[in-house]
Parts: C-alpha cells; structure tokens; sequence
C-alpha cells in the first residue's frame, strides 16, 4: 500500500487507525482524530493509508484481522467462518452470515439498505477488475482468480469472471488459478470490501462521496478537505469486543470492555490538518487523544533514550513505538531512454551503473539523522525486518561517494556530466508539495546527487498527482514507499513483478526473467523455511539489477492521552477505530 | 550676459529629485534600497560565479554537524536545519526578493501598459474587451489564481524538454510565481494608464497630431506615452514591495521557490523550530523583509509625490 510520508500526522492517523481523540469540553462519546488528502470512499481506489482507514469505517469485507492476537490472524467479519479450501487449494468457499443489510440509503428503492448477498460480492470483485475503473487494487485478483485476465483482456464486462460464482444467495466460491495463500489476506483489504451496486447506479460519478456499506458507521457530514463526519450505522450488529487475545492484553486492560457489542464509539470526526504545529496544540490542549510526532518536534518530546519526555509522562500521556512493516526506496523507471534497460547488454549495463550510482551517491545514515530525526533506519533488502525472508545482509549500495563517481563515470558520465558537457539532469517525483519536511528531503537527495556531479529536479506534487504518475509509469524516477498490505513477502515482491508492470503496481517497469520465475514459484508456496529463502533470493536479484534505490524501514511514534483506550498497536489498523473507547474525563 | 542653461526649464526628473532630496525619510529610505541593491549584486554574483563554474554555491553547503545551532560570532543568525548559516541564507533571499520583483515587471509593465493604452486610446470595443477581461482578472482572489498559474506552468516548465535550457540556469518555481504574479499583477497599471490615455486623447496636442495625419500607433507610443511614463515608475515602486510579500507567502505555502532560500521559503522552514525557541532563523527573514518592503513603501510614497505633477501643485499652492 503505497503511503503518504510527509503528511506525518495523516500517516500516523492511519498507522494508529484514527486513533484519535476526545475533547475534554466535550460531553459525548466521540473520537476526534486527524488525516489529511483523503481522496473519497471507494474501495477500489483504497490504495493509500488514509483512504483505507476511513473507507473501513464504513465498508467491510469477508474477513478481518482478529484485532488482540499476534501473529496475526484473519478471522470471519461478514462470512459465517474462514473459508472451506478444496485439497488442490484452488477453491475457497465462503459462507455469508445472514440478515447483514447495508446502510439505509436513498439508493435503495425504500430507502432501507437491504441484505448483502454472495451475488453483492461477485459484483465488488468483478468492480475492481474492471479496467475502466482503473482500481490500484486490481492485483489482488487479477493474476490469480480463474479467468480474471481473460475477462481483463475480453473487455466485455457483460460476461461473468469464472473465478467468482454465487453458489446460492448465502454461498461464494473463488476459484483459483494456481494455488495462491496469499487470498485469505488480501480478503481483509478495503479492496475486497462489499458495495451495494445501487449505490454506483444511483450516484455514479459522485460515489465516493456517498457510501453505502455495512460497517460500523455511517458518513454523516464530509467537507472536503476540512472534515469527516461519522455516527454509529444503526443497523450494525453481530460483532462485540473480543474476549481473548495475548497474555498480557488483560493486564494492560485490553480485555475490560469483552464481549460489549461495537463500536464502542457514537461518532467518529476526522479533521483534515496537514500543519503539525495545529495538530499538536490540539493535542496539548486535550482536543485529540492521539497524535504522531513531526521530525522538529521529536527532540522535544522524545529523549535521547527514545522514550517519552518528563513533561509529557507526568500528564499520563502514553507512548507507544510500533514498526511499520514499511520500505522507502527511490524507483527508476526501468523504460526510461537514460536511466532504465535496454536491449542492448552494453546499454543496460550502462544504464544499470548509472542507477547504482546514484543509489551509492546518498548517504542514508545522514538522510536518517537529518531528516527523520533518528526514527528511520537505513533498509538493506526488499523486505523489511519482521517480515518472513528478512535478512541482515549488508546493503550492496552502501553510501560510497567515491564509488558512486567512479561508477557513474562508467556510465558514460564522468564528472556527472553528458556527452553536452552540461551536468546530467534527471527527474523525481514526490509527494508532498507545499510540505516542508518534503522540501527539505528533496533539497536533501539534490545536494546528494550534485556531488556526483548530477543535476537531480524533484518535482513535488499534491498526493493525487502523485499517485496518478505513479501509476502512469511514466516518471523517471519516483520517491516512494509501500507499507505492507499482510504478513506476507510477496506483498513487496509484487512490486517487482514483470506482468504488473504500470498501470500495475509494479510502476517502475522492472522486468527480470529469473526473478519473475522465482515470484511465481513462491505465489503458490505455504509459509516455509524455503520460500523465506527464495524471497531472500529475489531480493539479491532485485538489488543487483538495481530498480530501486533502496532507503529506509520506519518506526511510527505515537503518543496517546490517559483518557483513550483499547488502543493496541497493529501492522494493519484500517478498521480498529470500532474497538476504541474515550473514558470520561 | 546670461548663461543659457539656467534658463533651461527643468525637466519632471530633476524637479522630482529635489523634491526628494528635501524629504529626509526618503533618503533614509534610498539608502536603505541602495545596501539592499548592494547586497542583491552580491548575491547574483556569488549565485552565478558558482552556477557558471558548475560548482556547488557555497550557501548551499550543508554542514550536518552544526544543525539549528544559535547566533554565535561565526554565524550571527544561527544555522538552519541543514547546518548552512542563516545570514547567507537571507543575503540569497534578498537575490531571489529582487529577482521575483525585477521578472514580474517585466511581465506586468508591458501588457499592463499595452492594453491599458490600446483600450484608452480606442475605446468602443477594444475598451469594452479588456475592460471586461481585466475585470474578469481582478475579480478572482489574487493568491489563488497566482497558485493555479504557478501549478501549471511549474509542471509545464518542468515537463518540457524544451524549456532544459532555461531551467538549467532558472528554479522552475521562480520562473513559476514570475509568470503567475505577473499575468494576475498587470490589472491596477492597466486602469490607470486606461484612464490616463482617455483623459489625454482629447487634449489639443492629441487633436493636432490626429489632425495632420499622424498615426495612431506613434500617437500612442511617441506623443501620449512620454506623459504618463512616470505612472510606470510610481506603480514599479509601489507593486515592488507587494509583489516580494505575495512571492514570501506563496513560498511558506510551498507553491513557490523551491531550491533556493527564499524568504518565505526560510520563515517555513524556521516555523517548525519556533516551538522550541529557535527564534533567530525567523527573526531574520521577517526583519530582512519588513526593512525591504518599509523602505520601499516609504520611498515610493515619496516618489508618487515627487513625481505627480497635480499633487506638486496642490503642496505648492498650500505652501
């Protein structure tokens, strides 16, 4: 899931779910909490940290993490139980819990959300595939469901996809192509939650901004870019606090509200704020209950040990550090004429030097202590620690000035400069514009390069720009991030995979034969000591071609007031704001 | 026997002179704008020196181990968060100041001047044309449109291969606020010189010139121009200020420069520190900037005054 950086507190948002607050002046049962460049309410344009978190406020999907236990589980939300899995492991069958209606809503012909049914979910799955829609979230079925890239490829949407069949109104099948483990996480994503297709009849153009799901809430206000509005959906049931989790959840009073039914929470608002300096005077002044910390702010309030500041612990205020399964790389555009392959061996190598180079020419550590304040680390493999395949093998590209010279002379730049004598020029993309922790970095990586003689422009561009030159594949080079989507290393191998190439998520066009092989070997694999090898493998493949430069792993910093609860840190947090609870204060 | 130059009329220039040099805010003032300008060359020329040697500037050298360090005798601002000194950074923004100012005029004075002349001397429906299109102009919030220009052509400029050239040597957001302020900024000259070319065109030396067959394009530029040309001074002087606040606040909001220390660009940065008492990286951009634009907005009073004939009359007919 590609991610915001800049908009810390939007991240941080997302990260902690909305985690998020309670006035003390006020007297109801509400959260207020903070995200920024929300883009609207479909799941199938939920590719970012904060789309997913609201989205999920609203919408739900077959299944869910179960929120307390570690490591972590999918459990049922709107199916009865984890599916049924055939023996070849190519067909999964779920069985919908009964009487789930979707939201009242003008869509429906009375005005009463009616019940969700198998055909609802063929209908949403089938939605993100269409590739009118262009949905981010397309991968999570496209390669692997029976039929998908044939129905892709056909364009008649007119025809049913073989790989999802409503057996009966209660009854759905997902018929695989090869065996694909992975499906049971990607089912806990906003991409695979249910819409009502009277919903995209009746408001067509406008459904994002109207949405109709089963979730625990409904949206009540939205003005964009200002604020989000959401009250208890009155016909949500079925679903209370759970009554287990780790050994130490109950000690820590996670398990003091079991079996109560959710949300616990009558209204939820999210204000829009992308200057940290207001989020965190509201925080000070009790209006939000949670909050991350801006890199100017973190010396102030972190000490040097890491831990919470004197001033801050004596008003009860929790700190709480949670890695965020996440990679920070700098992707080149391997289609690009100066920068990408080629079909010429002489020309690729050149071309591949020249990426190496400027991967050796930035000083990480430096970019760590400067502009994340220390809470990032230096990355050294496609994934990140945590994650099944991890390894500590040193970074091959290493910041090496002296190196990054040498090979970029070898590139056919000596000095930086091109065959004109003029210093080479080439162009990121980042997101951020208009944020000065984004200007900051970019100044950053600019001075990086013009050490090596190179002449780096980074364009800023508003989120939503972003995102679609991102998905075009037409940057040259693009600054980005991807936070894992599930427990699982193929969620970043995918990145690389040569048949996802743009408008895929594998955006910067990387193809290798041997790594694609590898990627398809694994798809099919269950958790084992061999596929971590693998994946360890593809990731020395991928760092060798050099696609990505690779940056930083990070840690989210959170800091939370005495008065909220049931807040546990979670890899995948979109939907837990229904198991918070603001205490009277 | 007479020496014939002290029977020379004196021009409009020399008469606003010694108005101004009687006025001693003024040259306060002018003393002030001429350190400015000296510090404004210094700064282009520490800029290109090292642009054109192809070498890093030194104000651009990042020093990471003396980050947001305070005043000391080496650097009397402080470091930023970069650990480049502060003073340098200022000493760049007063070029970027210059720079934004020097550009947008020279965007703003000619389709200000043409239209407003175009649209005085012909009336009917040229007039009628771009009256309504600068009231169209005007009509929108001035700092919203300038973002939406600036968007479009950074993203252009920045796109075009075309434009490599001149991106080489220009930040694109400089050239980006440039062409922004500057189609937005031409409105309030175009009024005026509209006015003042429908007052002149009925004037008898207008009539006569029509009368023995001279064109109308020389009527415009060669006989009513040089009698309003000191409007374009007055507005010069008087926009220079506002266009060097409005480049400051674009760059806090992040549309404007982005490369170089630009003023606005140095209070953003500085505002993430002011919590934990940096104050000095703030205090010297906004005292940088509140001299510039005081001085400015005090001599170009004056420089009105010096120079608008009507007012002269009326302090001499008081005095």
């Amino acid at each position: 899931m590609s991610v915001l950086r800049w908009l810390t507190i939007a991240v941080m948002a997302a990260t902690f779910a909305g985690a998020s607050a309670s006035g003390a002046q006020l007297r109801d049962n509400t959260l207020y909490s903070v995200g920024a460049d929300f883009k609207g309410f479909d799941p199938a344009d939920s590719g970012d940290t904060v789309s997913a978190a609201m989205i999920s406020r609203v919408y739900e999907g077959l299944l869910e993490y179960a929120y307390l236990d570690h490591p972590y589980r999918a459990e049922p939300r709107l199916a009865e139980a984890l599916p049924e899995v055939s023996a070849d492991g190519l067909t999964y069958t779920f069985h919908l819990k009964k009487g789930v209606h979707f939201s009242d809503d003008l869509c429906f012909p009375s005005g009463k959300g009616r019940e969700v049914t198998a055909e609802d979910f063929v209908y949403s799955f089938t939605r993100i595939l269409n590739p009118k829609l262009e949905s981010t979230g397309d991968w999570i079925f496209i390669n692997h469901v029976a039929g998908a890239k044939e129905w892709v490829q056909a364009g008649n949407l007119t025809v049913k996809i073989p790989g999802f069949v409503a057996v009966d109104r209660y009854t759905l099948q997902i018929k695989l192509r090869q065996p694909y483990p992975q499906l049971i996480w990607v089912l806990t994503m906003p991409y695979a939650f249910v819409v009502p297709h009277e919903a995209i009849e009746y408001y067509g153009r406008e459904f994002r901004r109207h949405p109709v799901g089963t979730g625990p809430y409904v949206l009540k206000d939205w003005r964009f870019n200002y604020r989000v509005e959401f009250v208890k959906n009155p016909t949500f049931s079925g679903q209370t606090y759970p009554a287990t989790g780790e050994l130490d959840d109950r000690a820590a009073g996670l398990l003091e509200d079991a079996g109560k039914p959710l949300p616990l929470l009558d209204r939820i608002v999210d204000y829009e704020i992308s200057e940290f300096y207001t989020v965190w005077q509201m925080f000070l002044g009790g209006q939000l209950a949670s909050t991350g910390i801006s890199k100017d702010y973190f010396e102030k309030v972190i000490n040097p040990q890491f831990e919470l500041s004197d001033a801050l612990q004596k008003r009860g205020v929790r700190l709480y550090k949670t890695p965020n399964m996440d990679l920070w790389y700098i992707a080149f555009n391997m289609k690009d004429p100066t920068i990408g392959d080629s079909t010429d061996p002489a020309v690729a190598a050149k071309h591949r030097k020249l990426r190496q180079a400027f991967a050796s020419a930035i000083d990480v550590p430096t970019y760590c202590t400067v502009i994340h304040n220390n809470r990032d680390t230096p990355a050294n493999t496609i994934l990140p620690p945590g994650v099944a395949g991890y390894t500590t093998k040193p970074y091959a590209y290493q910041f090496d000035r002296q190196r990054a010279k040498k090979l970029i002379a070898e590139a056919g730049y000596p000095n930086g400069k091109d065959a004109t004598g003029h210093p080479l020029r080439l162009t990121m993309i980042s997101a951020g514009a208009g944020s000065t922790d984004a200007r900051q970095q970019a100044e950053f990586f600019a001075e990086q390069l013009r050490a090596i003689g190179v002449d780096l422009v980074v364009q800023q561009l508003s989120f939503a720009e972003y995102l679609r030159r991102e998905h075009d594949g037409e940057a040259q080079i693009v600054y980005a991030g991807w936070i894992i989507d599930y427990p699982d290393g193929q969620n970043f191998m995918q990145l690389l995979y040569g048949p996802n190439k743009a408008p895929g998520v594998n955006f910067c066009n990387y193809q290798n034969p041997e790594f694609d092989r590898l990627y398809e070997k694994v798809l099919t694999m269950q958790d084992c000591p061999e596929r971590s090898a693998l994946y360890a493998q593809m990731s020395d493949i991928a760092i060798a071609d050099c696609p990505w430069a690779l940056m930083t792993y990070s840690l989210s910093y959170g800091l939370f007031q005495p008065w909220f609860q049931n807040y546990k840190p979670h890899a995948f947090p979109y939907p837990n704001a229904k198991f918070y609870k603001v205490k009277p204060h | 026997m007479n020496d014939a130059s002290t029977n020379r009329p004196e021009s409009l220039w020399a008469i606003a002179w010694q108005q101004l040099r009687r006025k001693q805010i003024a040259m306060i003032c002018l003393a002030i704008l001429v350190a400015y300008a000296g510090i404004w060359l210094y700064a282009e020329g520490n800029f290109w020196s090292a642009k054109l040697r192809g070498v890093t500037p030194n104000y651009r050298i990042s020093n990471y181990a003396i980050r947001n360090q305070p005043p000391s005798a080496t650097h009397w601002l402080g470091t930023n968060y970069a650990g480049r000194d502060n003073v340098s950074q200022i000493v760049q923004g007063t070029r970027i100041a210059f720079e934004i100012a020097l550009l947008t005029s020279c965007i703003v004075i000619p389709i200000g001047f043409a239209l407003g002349a175009l649209a005085g001397f012909f009336g009917r429906k040229i007039d009628t044309g771009i009256v309504y299109l600068y009231s169209v102009v005007g009509s929108v919030p001035g700092i919203l449109l300038i973002t939406a220009i600036s968007y479009v052509v950074r993203g252009a400029v920045e796109r075009s291969p075309a434009m490599q050239t001149v991106t080489r040597y220009a930040d694109s957001g400089l050239l980006a606020v440039c062409i922004g302020m500057g189609f937005t900024g031409w409105v309030g000259l175009c009024r005026l010189i509209r006015a003042e070319y429908l007052k002149h065109r009925e004037r008898q030396y207008v009539l006569a010139a029509r009368a023995i067959g001279v064109r109308p394009a020389a009527i415009m530029f060669r006989h009513i121009a040089p009698n309003v040309a000191h409007l374009i001074i007055i507005n010069f002087s008087l926009s220079f200020p506002g266009l060097i606040l409005t480049e400051a606040v674009l760059s806090y909001l992040g549309v404007g420069i982005a490369n170089e220390p630009s003023w606005g660009a140095i209070i953003n940065d500085a505002k993430q520190r002011l919590w934990l008492g940096n104050w000095w990286e703030l205090a010297g951009a906004t005292a940088a900037m509140f001299f510039l634009v005081l001085a400015l907005n005090l001599f170009g009073d004056a420089l009105r005054d010096a120079l608008d004939p009507k007012l002269r009359t009326a302090e001499t007919k008081t005095a």
